[in-house]
Formats: structure tokens, C-alpha cells, sequence
């Protein structure tokens, strides 16, 4: 089944038949089988499915952390698969975001560097009034000088946020954000999110296995063995795990 | 346990490569110094055993002192020859005496004297004591025909019928080449070259009058050699001659191969303890690396702690390790040194040092010291980091991190200084007490032990002061650089010990030179008041075996455009019972040439009974003006010489002086080392040398300098010692660097996950490459300067202690110092690619995935 959605919409990245096989012959996983999904702009869309299904796969690949094994990835108008490393880094460093579950920060960076990270690999001075703007919505002001060790987990996963809506990428990916968070600090997180594109007009897709979190979302797109399977817009938690325990598993 | 302990090894390939390798170069340097000793040796007992075959007993003269070439004695009288001859047992003898010669070739170019000696010999016309073999033509008949060893010949491209210049302490004159011989079974005796006479010109040669060094006999058939020793020296006896030795054929080979043997020693020593340096640089190398791979191994350690193993196990296993990487890497640099000696073996024959003979010798003292060494070097580096691992306590295994242990700065600053205080006080007492070298040597390193065992204390903060620019020039990539080589400051401080101490040691002998340098131009520029000075070409002013003909100073003296001259001639004396060099010059002459500065008497004082003594020694030896003081010559035996003139010594003249007039009564050979020479007034310098040059010209082996020309010279000699030490010390430097490489890579294998999260933030490959390079060059570059900070130290207090010994001068050479930084950094950023390139091609996927 292809996810679609309204045309009116601007898409920020969509996969078109992309595949992804790990390994040959008999030991060969299908971890990708042909998808097409589109992520339309300024949208929340959480991706949720059984574990080894192939969520994490598919953000890596639209993300340009990952190539295909056929199929293409766009982000806006840019075929990923065309690029070379060289320019796949400047389009993750500039047009992209990411919150990753845990290990998001580099140790021996403050705060406000790790937030400041790519605008610097980019060489450029960052917007000072967005910073500021950025810096009170996950509200870390205090906190800014501060080393990641001497932060708590969800105060890490602020900075994270931060980092990846310095640059106003077109898209942010987040593979289990809250993962590591209690229910408190999850909640925070995921309220800045969808803040972020409320406010902004913040494109988000984030991977989770909790509905609650799955909630917060536009729209929960649900994979199986590589392939998308249902859909869902304006979700429920409740709905959403119904459709969770509809797909087995869990 | 052993199967963890090969787990262990097989996982980390590269980082165990790497270690291995320091100590594969160390104890490649080891066995091949050892290879490569025992092969001259051998060649060189095999060629005396084999040159004396034909000798069953010599006579000679006692030993009055030796030194480093062996035994010097006096001649003995050629009458001797006739007392040896009425000796029933004896069936030939022959009397022989060497001088020094040396051969021009056909472009005027003196052949050798750059090391090994050139001399004349007088032919044997006796085929069982003489050496030599012809190998075309015939023995040389006339007193002007000679022979010549087939590698001379070889050199100067010289056959049977040519017309040969030879120089001796005569005019240079021309023989007539007549025959060209083997030495031995070799083309020539370690590369020295040799010129052969008639006995009759020998004598002539060596400006003796029937007289000879040695005289060798052969025994009647069925003689023994002690049987024939002791008629003779019964013979001797008999006619009131007993003063004289007499030795067996088979005690004099011994005693040539233990001198050769001595010289030998000392070539090894100090080879070894350039081995040993690199050994100890390699020692923090092996250390640094145990212990990173033991921090990371802190979980899986604690793991087995969690699951039963004890301690014991623990510790073993690592050991283990070890044991394995040690006796792997130290086996493999034995067959690399075997290859090393042979390499060098061949580069010292092209260099002119004939060893003869295919292969090398391989004794099993290279091969159970290079194993012993190199394993138990490894081992003993591993064990701290083992005991570490084994204390891990269980619970660490459930902690998402395993902590390093924080650093306990007040027993670190109790243990390293008092380690840094012991150094200082060794290396002091050893310069200033006059304890010696060894005291010198351990205290220098005891000196950076300490600073090593501070400098985690410090490294955080200095890393963070080297990086500083770099923040400025390189950004965010800067500041990640400066972060990374300040996170860590144990491993920071190792890394750069290393690199500390082969760096100080480079720097030490920079600064070293340096003042010496500057210590020779100042004694030049003050003292010195030549307008020419005569040398000896090569590196062969080898004072008393190879000089100027005399003749050339009394031609430069008849000049008209000569004001003063003097030659200068070097000896060896005792005085007072202390083996020691003396100068001899003409004492009026020398006087108008040479500014002796504070001084008790005057240099014109001098008369052939006196002597001149430096302040130094008047007064370590209780020395003044008017006092007799008994001096020791190898010609004439126990002189008393008056002191009449006490002189500031500067380096320039050494401690003794005499007048010319009592080195011509003292010593057999005659020959200068150098001629200094001062113009008459109103004679223009460009003169002075249209009137030398042309006269000197005629002497191919000596050289015409201006003091502008001889300080170079002098300040080329210094840099040609320092540019061998710089060779020997580059393995210790190679080491070192390996060391930085291992740490990068491990430093690298543990932050895979967060350089796989600045490239998926948008870190470009070339930036994770320059961020590593940095790190690399910032940690090498705390090394260099906690290394020259030491080098000042320690060049500083040896140029003190040698005050008096003419080091006046001491200079920081701070343009070589900068130089030894920006080569280190920029070798550092090239050598650093390595790892750099596998940071930047880590898969940034796998580096987020990993757990
Ligand atoms: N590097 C790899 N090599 C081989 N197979 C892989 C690799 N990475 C992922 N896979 C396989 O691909 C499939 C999809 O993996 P993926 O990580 O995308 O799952 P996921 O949906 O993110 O699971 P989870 O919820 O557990 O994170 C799995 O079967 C996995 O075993
Ligand atoms: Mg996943």
C-alpha cells in the first residue's frame, strides 16, 4: 500500500520504490521492499512497526546516512543516489536534522557549541536571533555552558532538538528520540517538536515504538518486513495501538 | 583465559602491529649492533690469526701507555737483530717499523684519511713473516720502488710501472710503483691504506736511524713458541739486554685481536645506548597502548570479574598478551637485525672499511638478548596497565561507563618530584662532582621519568595553550582538535613522553653543538691573530699518525710575506702520571699569533725544558710557575720539565704546551698538524695567499685557510658529529611517532560513535581528517616542548660543567630549536594521516548503530 496525501502540499523528501537488501543469496533481508513514501513539508510524521521492520532503514536512507540498493530517495528536488559524499554531507549539514536516541552530543563540546555544530563545520555565524529563539523554546538558557556530561538525559535530548532546528534544515530526522526518557522528559521533548512545527513550519519524521509519543504526530505511517503497511492521520494513542496490535507482534 | 588473551590480540590487528613495531625497530638496533660487532670480529681475529700464522716470537720494547689504538712503545735498536740471530732455535728474523705515508692519486688528491690509516711499512724480504702477497710484479728492490695494497692501487687506479707520489714526513716524493700485494687474504686491512718500501727506506720514512718497532722470528722446525720466546729472551739476557719483551706469536695475535676487540667494545656501547634509548621511547609506546586497550576493555573485564574469573586470571590474561606481542615482535627484530647488519655491513664498505667475507656472524648472544630485551621490555610496560585491569571491581561491568580512575595530584606531585629532584641531583653530582657519565646518563633520564610521571598534572592545561591558535584558524575542527588532546591527559602525557624524550635528546645535542660552535668562533675570533692557517685535508687530522711534512713550515717560514710562523704539532704524554695530549709550537713565534689571555708568565719564556701549563690543570694539580713536574714520553721515557708559563685554556691549545725543540727530542715521528702563519705588514691578504698557496700546492694533503675559512671548518666538524648523532637518534624520533599513530588510532576505534555523529551532523570527511591531524600534532607538540624545555636544562648544565674545557659560549640556538618545532608538526600533520584517513572513512552508519 502507498501513503499518500493531500496534493495541495509541498513534499520535503519521498522515497520512490526503494530498496534495501542486506546480504546475498539465502541470508539476503529485505529490509527496505520497494516503499514509496512521501513526507510532505511542515508535517509530523511518525513511523512506528515491529522491531527489525525497517523503520531505522528507511530514516537512514532519506536521510542520506544510508544509500539504497535500488530505488531513489529525494530530498525536495535532489535524487540522493546522485550525490557524491562531498555533497551528501553539505545536504546533511544544511538541509537536514537529527535527534538520535542516545550519543547525540560530542563530550567535549559545551552546550551551546554542540547547538552551534554545523553552522560551524559550515564555517558561518549563526542567526543570533533564531539561536536565541531556539534556545528559550527547549528552554536551555541556563544550562548553555554546560559540558554533556554534566547534563541530564533530557536535557541532552533538549540540546539535541536544538541542534537540529539550528540550521532550519528542511527536515528533521529523530530515530527514538525519547527512547532513553522517562515518561516526563519524553513528553517535554516531544511538546518541543511539535512546537517546532507548529511555530516554524518545522518538517519532522521521527521513528518510535510508543504510541503515546506516535501521538504526537500528524500522521503514523506503520511498516512491516520492509514494506508500509497502514497509515493513520491526526492519531490517538489509542488508535494507534490498535493498529500496533492489529499488526502482531506486540 | 588464553583463549580471551588471542581474542584480545586477533581483534585489534593494527593496534598490536603498531606496538609490536617499536618493538621491533628497538631490538632490531639491538641484535644487528650485536650481528654486525661480531662479524668484524670475527673477520678480524680470522685475519690476525692468519697475518701471524708465519710468526713464532717478537721482540719489542715495553709498553710505556696505551691508548684507544693500543700499546705505544718505543723503537728498539736494529742491533738488536744480531743478539736475536745467535739464538740456536731461531731460524729467520726480520725487523719492521711503520710511519705514517700516504699515497696521492693521479688528480694530486691524497687517497684516505678519512679513518682508516695510512702508513708505510718496510717489505719483508722473509715470505713466512711478511703479510703481504704479491699480486703482480715484484717485491720493490731499490729505494725508490714500492708496493702498494691492491685496494689503494685500486683507488688511485694505479698499475705496476706508474710513477706514485707518496707524502711522508720527508718532501713528497715520487716512487716508482713495482708491485701490488694482497694483505692477507684481503684487497686490504679494513680499509687502510698501505705503502711498502725497501727496509732501507723505511727507515728513511719513519726519520729513524736503524731502528724498528717489532722484530719478528721464526723457529726452527719443531720449536715451540714459548721454547723459542724463552731462548730468546734468554739470549737478550745474556748480552745485558733484558729490557726489551718478548712475546709468542700466539700472544701477540691475542693481543691484536683484544685490541681490536676493545675498539670494537666501544663502537658497540655506543651503538647499544642509542638502542636503548629508542627501547625506552618504545617502552612508553607499549605502555600508553596496554593501557588504552585496557580502559576499553574495562566492561569485558569486569564482565569476567562478574562471571568468576579471579584477579589472577585477569592479569594473566593481559600479561598474556604481552607475553605474545613481546617474544612475536622481539623474534621478528632479530631476522630484521640480521638484515640491518648486513645492510650496514655493506654501506660500510662502500664508505672505504673493508670487511671482507660474505655474510654476517650469528652468535646466539644476539638472539637471546634481542628476545630477552624486547620481551621483557613489553612485558614489564604491560604490567601496570594489567594490575589495573585485574583491580577493576565486578560492579564496574554494570555502569554505562567505565570511569578512569581520576588522577591523585598530590601523591603524583610527592613521587614525581622527588623523582625530577633525584634526576637533577644525579645528572649534577655526575657534571660537577665529577661522578662520571653513567651518573650523567641516569640522572638525565630519571630528570624525564619525573617530568612524565608530572606531566598528566599539566597536560590538560599545555594542550589546551599549544591548541589555542587553532581555535583562531581552524574554527570548530580547531577547537575539536585542542578538546580531544586535552579529554585525556594520562594518555596525552604518555603519548608525548615519548616524544619528550626523543626530542630532548635531539635537543640537547643541538643546543650542545651549538655552543660548542659558538664556544670555537668566540676562541677564533679572540684568540686566534693567523692571518693563515695550514691543515691537514680530511677528516683525518689524527694527530701523530698523519700530518704535514715538516718540510712545508720551513718554506712557508722562508716566504718574504711572512711575518711569523709556527708549525703545531700534537703528541701524547703523561704528565705527572695522567695520560694526556700535549701541544708543541715555536714559543716566539706563537706568541705574535696567538693571545693566551690571563696568564701567569709569558708564553716566551718557554724553553725546551719547560712546559706551559692551562689554569685548569696548574691548579687541579697543584701546579705553579718555577715547578719541576716529570713528564713521560714513549721515545725518551720520564723528562722533568720546568712549568714556566700558566695559560687561560680556551679549547683552542688543550691543556698542555711545550716548545717545538722538545717535541723534536721526544718524539720519533715528526709531522704537523697544523701551520699557523702571519703576514708582514703592508702585505695585503690577497698576497699573503698568491705567495702561500702555490707552496702548499705541492703538498696534497695539506690546505691553505684563512680564520674566516678555518672557524667554518672547525663549525663543519662539529656539525658532522652532530649530523651522526642526529642518524643514530632517529630511530628513537621514528618510535616516538609510531607512538603517536598507535594513540590516534586507539583514540579513534573508541570515538567511533561520536565521529560517526559530527559527519552525520554535516562534518565533511576532510574535516574529520584535520581534526585528527590536529589532535596528533598538538599531543606531539606537547611533547616537543616539555623535550626542548628539558634540552635547555640539561645542554645548559653540561656547557657549565665544561666551563673550563672551553665551552664558554652557551647558545640556545633558537633558530634550530623553532625549526625542530615546525618540523615535528608538520611531520606530525603528514604522518598523522594514517589515522586520520581511517577516522574519515569510518561508515557513519555503523558508527551511529553501535552499542
Ligand atoms: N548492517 C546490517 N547488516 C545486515 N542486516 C541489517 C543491517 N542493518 C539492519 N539489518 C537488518 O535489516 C532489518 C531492518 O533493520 P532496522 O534497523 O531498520 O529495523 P528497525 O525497524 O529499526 O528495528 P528496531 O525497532 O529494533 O530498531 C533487520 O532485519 C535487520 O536485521
Ligand atoms: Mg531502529
Amino acid at each position: 500500500m502507498t501513503a499518500t496525501i493531500p496534493p495541495t502540499k509541498t513534499i520535503a523528501a519521498r522515497a520512490v520504490q526503494a530498496s534495501k537488501i542486506y546480504g546475498t543469496g539465502d541470508t539476503a533481508v529485505h529490509a527496505l521492499d520497494a516503499i514509496d513514501v512521501e513526507f510532505p513539508s511542515a508535517e509530523y510524521t511518525a513511523i512506528m512497526g515491529p522491531s527489525g521492520s525497517g523503520k531505522s532503514t528507511l530514516l537512514h536512507c532519506v536521510a542520506g546516512l544510508d544509500s539504497l540498493t535500488s530505488g531513489h530517495v529525494y530530498l525536495g528536488d535532489i535524487d540522493l543516489s546522485t550525490l557524491s559524499d562531498k555533497d551528501l554531507t553539505r545536504v546533511r549539514r544544511d538541509r537536514v536534522g537529527f535527534v538520535f536516541q542516545t550519543f547525540n552530543l560530542i563530550p567535549t563540546l559545551t552546550a551551546i557549541e554542540n547547538i552551534t555544530l554545523p553552522i560551524a563545520l559550515a564555517g558561518s555565524k549563526p542567526d543570533q536571533a533564531w539561536l536565541d529563539r531556539i534556545v528559550d523554546t527547549v528552554r536551555l538558557r541556563d544550562r548553555l555552558s554546560h559540558r554533556p556530561s554534566e547534563l541530564s538525559g533530557g536535557q541532552q535530548q533538549r540540546v539535541a532538538v536544538a541542534r537540529a532546528l539550528v540550521t532550519r534544515p528542511e527536515i528533521i530526522f529523530a530515530d527514538e528520540p525519547t527512547g532513553n526518557l522517562d515518561s516526563r522528559a519524553s513528553a517535554e521533548i516531544l511538546g518541543f517538536m511539535q512546537r517546532a512545527v507548529q511555530e516554524f513550519g518545522q518538517t519532522i519524521v521521527m521513528v518510535t515504538h510508543d504510541p503515546i509519543s506516535a501521538s504526537y504526530a500528524n500522521r503514523v505511517v506503520f511498516l512491516a518486513d520492509g514494506r508500509i503497511v497502514d497509515e493513520l492521520r491526526d492519531p490517538s494513542a489509542d488508535a494507534v495501538l490498535g493498529k500496533m496490535r492489529k499488526l502482531g507482534g506486540e | 583465559m588464553w583463549k580471551v588473551t588471542f581474542k584480545g590480540l586477533a581483534g585489534h590487528k593494527l593496534r598490536f602491529l603498531l606496538t609490536g613495531l617499536a618493538v621491533i625497530l628497538g631490538v632490531s638496533f639491538i641484535s644487528g649492533t650485536l650481528v654486525l660487532t661480531a662479524t668484524i670480529q670475527k673477520t678480524f681475529d680470522d685475519l690476525f690469526a692468519d697475518i701471524n700464522r708465519g710468526t713464532d716470537a717478537a721482540v719489542r720494547a715495553h709498553e710505556v701507555f696505551s691508548d684507544f689504538g693500543g700499546a705505544q712503545r718505543p723503537n728498539i735498536p736494529a742491533s738488536l737483530l744480531a743478539i736475536v740471530r745467535q739464538t740456536p732455535t731461531v731460524e729467520a728474523e726480520v725487523g719492521n717499523i711503520q710511519a705514517f705515508a700516504q699515497v696521492v692519486d693521479k688528480h694530486g688528491k691524497p687517497i684516505g684519511g678519512n679513518g682508516p690509516p695510512t702508513f708505510g711499512l718496510g717489505w719483508d724480504p722473509n715470505p713466512k713473516l711478511n703479510p703481504f702477497h704479491l699480486v703482480v710484479g715484484d717485491p720493490p728492490r731499490a729505494d725508490d720502488q714500492i708496493v702498494l695494497d691492491k685496494h689503494t692501487a685500486d683507488t688511485g687506479n694505479f698499475h705496476v710501472g706508474d710513477e706514485v707520489t707518496v707524502l711522508t714526513s720527508r718532501a713528497p716524493r715520487k716512487y716508482k710503483l713495482v708491485g701490488i700485494a694482497r694483505f692477507g687474504t684481503v684487497d686490504s686491512l679494513a680499509g687502510a691504506s698501505i705503502t711498502l718500501f725497501t727496509p732501507r727506506e723505511m727507515q728513511r720514512v719513519a726519520n729513524v736511524k736503524n731502528q724498528f718497532s717489532q722484530i719478528s722470528v721464526v723457529a726452527k722446525p719443531g720449536v715451540s713458541q714459548t721454547q723459542v720466546a724463552s731462548d730468546i729472551a734468554r739470549t737478550l739476557a745474556a748480552h745485558g739486554k733484558s729490557q726489551y719483551e718478548v712475546i709468542t706469536g700466539k700472544a701477540l695475535t691475542k693481543e691484536t685481536q683484544n685490541t681490536v676487540h676493545k675498539a670494537l667494545g666501544f663502537i658497540t656501547t655506543a651503538l647499544l645506548v642509542f638502542a636503548f634509548v629508542a627501547l625506552i621511547v618504545g617502552m612508553f609506546i607499549i605502555y600508553n597502548t596496554f593501557s588504552i586497550v585496557v580502559a576499553q576493555r574495562m566492561r569485558e573485564m569486569a564482565l569476567l570479574r562478574a562471571i568468576g574469573a579471579t584477579q589472577r586470571q585477569v592479569l594473566g590474561s593481559v600479561i598474556g598478551e604481552s607475553v605474545v606481542v613481546g617474544l612475536l615482535a622481539s623474534a621478528i627484530g632479530v631476522a630484521a637485525g640480521v638484515g640491518l647488519s648486513i645492510g650496514l655491513k655493506g654501506l660500510m664498505n662502500a664508505l672505504g672499511f673493508g670487511i671482507p667475507g660474505n655474510g654476517v656472524v650469528l652468535r646466539p648472544i644476539a638472539v637471546i638478548v634481542g628476545l630477552l630485551v624486547g620481551s621483557i621490555v613489553t612485558i614489564v610496560s604491560a604490567t601496570i596497565p594489567a594490575r589495573q585491569a585485574a583491580r577493576v571491581p565486578p560492579i564496574a561491568a554494570m555502569r554505562a561507563v567505565a570511569l578512569e580512575r581520576p588522577i591523585n595530584r598530590v601523591r603524583r606531585v610527592g613521587i614525581g618530584g622527588a623523582i625530577v629532584a633525584l634526576g637533577i641531583a644525579l645528572l649534577l653530582s655526575g657534571l660537577f662532582g665529577g661522578r662520571g657519565l653513567l651518573f650523567v646518563g641516569v640522572g638525565a633520564l630519571l630528570a624525564l621519568v619525573g617530568v612524565f610521571v608530572l606531566s598528566p598534572l599539566f597536560a590538560r592545561a599545555l594542550a589546551r595553550v599549544i591548541g589555542g591558535p587553532l581555535t583562531r584558524f581552524r574554527g570548530i575542527v580547531g577547537s575539536l582538535s585542542r578538546e580531544n588532546a586535552a579529554r585525556n591527559p594520562r594518555r596525552t602525557a604518555t603519548t608525548g613522553a615519548a616524544v619528550m624524550i626523543a626530542v630532548s635528546l635531539v635537543g640537547f645535542i643541538t643546543i650542545f653543538a651549538a655552543s660548542a660552535n659558538a664556544s670555537i668562533g668566540s676562541a677564533i675570533d679572540q684568540q686566534l691573530k693567523t692571518d693563515y692557517i695550514v691543515t691537514v685535508k680530511g677528516s683525518g687530522g689524527n694527530p701523530g699518525l698523519s700530518g704535514i711534512s715538516p718540510e712545508l713550515a720551513k718554506r712557508i717560514a722562508a716566504l718574504p710575506e711572512v711575518q711569523s710562523s709556527t708549525p703545531i704539532r700534537f703528541g701524547e704524554v703523561a704528565v705527572a702520571g695522567s695520560h694526556t695530549f700535549v701541544l708543541a709550537a715555536d714559543p716566539k713565534e706563537i706568541a705574535q699569533m696567538y693571545d693566551f689571555g690571563a696568564v701567569t708568565g709569558s708564553i716566551t719564556d718557554l724553553t725546551p725544558n719547560g712546559i706551559a701549563v692551562s689554569t685548569r690543570k696548574a691548579s687541579s694539580k697543584h701546579l705553579k710557575l718555577g715547578d719541576l713536574v716529570p713528564v713521560k714520553y714513549v721515545k725518551t721515557g720520564v723528562v722533568p720539565l720546568r712549568v714556566q708559563f700558566i695559560y687561560k685554556n680556551n679549547g683552542l691549545v688543550g691543556d698542555y704546551m711545550i716548545s717545538l725543540a722538545n717535541y723534536e727530542r721526544n718524539f720519533a715521528q715528526q709531522l704537523d698538524f697544523q701551520i699557523f702563519a702571519k703576514l708582514k705588514p703592508g702585505v695585503s691578504a690577497a698576497q699573503g695567499r698568491k705567495a702561500i698557496e702555490p707552496v702548499v700546492a705541492r703538498y696534497p694533503n695539506a690546505q691553505l685557510k684563512d680564520n674566516a675559512q678555518y672557524k667554518a671548518d672547525q663549525k663543519s666538524q662539529v656539525n658532522q658529529v652532530l649530523i651522526l648523532v642526529y642518524v643514530l637518534l632517529f630511530l628513537a624520533v621514528i618510535i616516538a611517532f609510531i607512538g603517536i599513530v598507535n594513540t590516534m588510532t586507539l583514540s579513534i576505534y573508541e570515538r567511533t560513535r561520536e565521529i560517526g555523529l559530527l559527519r552525520a551532523v554535516g562534518a565533511s570527511r576532510r574535516q574529520v581528517r584535520s581534526m585528527v591531524r590536529w589532535e596528533a600534532t598538538i599531543i606531539a607538540l606537547f611533547g616537543t616542548v616539555l623535550g626542548l624545555l628539558m634540552a635547555l636544562f640539561f645542554a645548559w648544565a653540561v656547557v657549565r660543567a665544561l666551563h673550563d674545557q672551553g665551552f664558554t659560549k652557551f647558545s640556545a640556538a633558537p633558530i634550530r630549536l623553532v625549526i625542530i618545532v615546525v618540523v615535528t608538526a608538520l611531520a606530525t600533520l603528514l604522518w598523522a594521516s594514517l589515522p586520520a584517513r581511517r577516522a574519515a572513512k569510518l561508515d557513519v552508519l555503523r558508527a551511529i548503530d553501535q552499542d
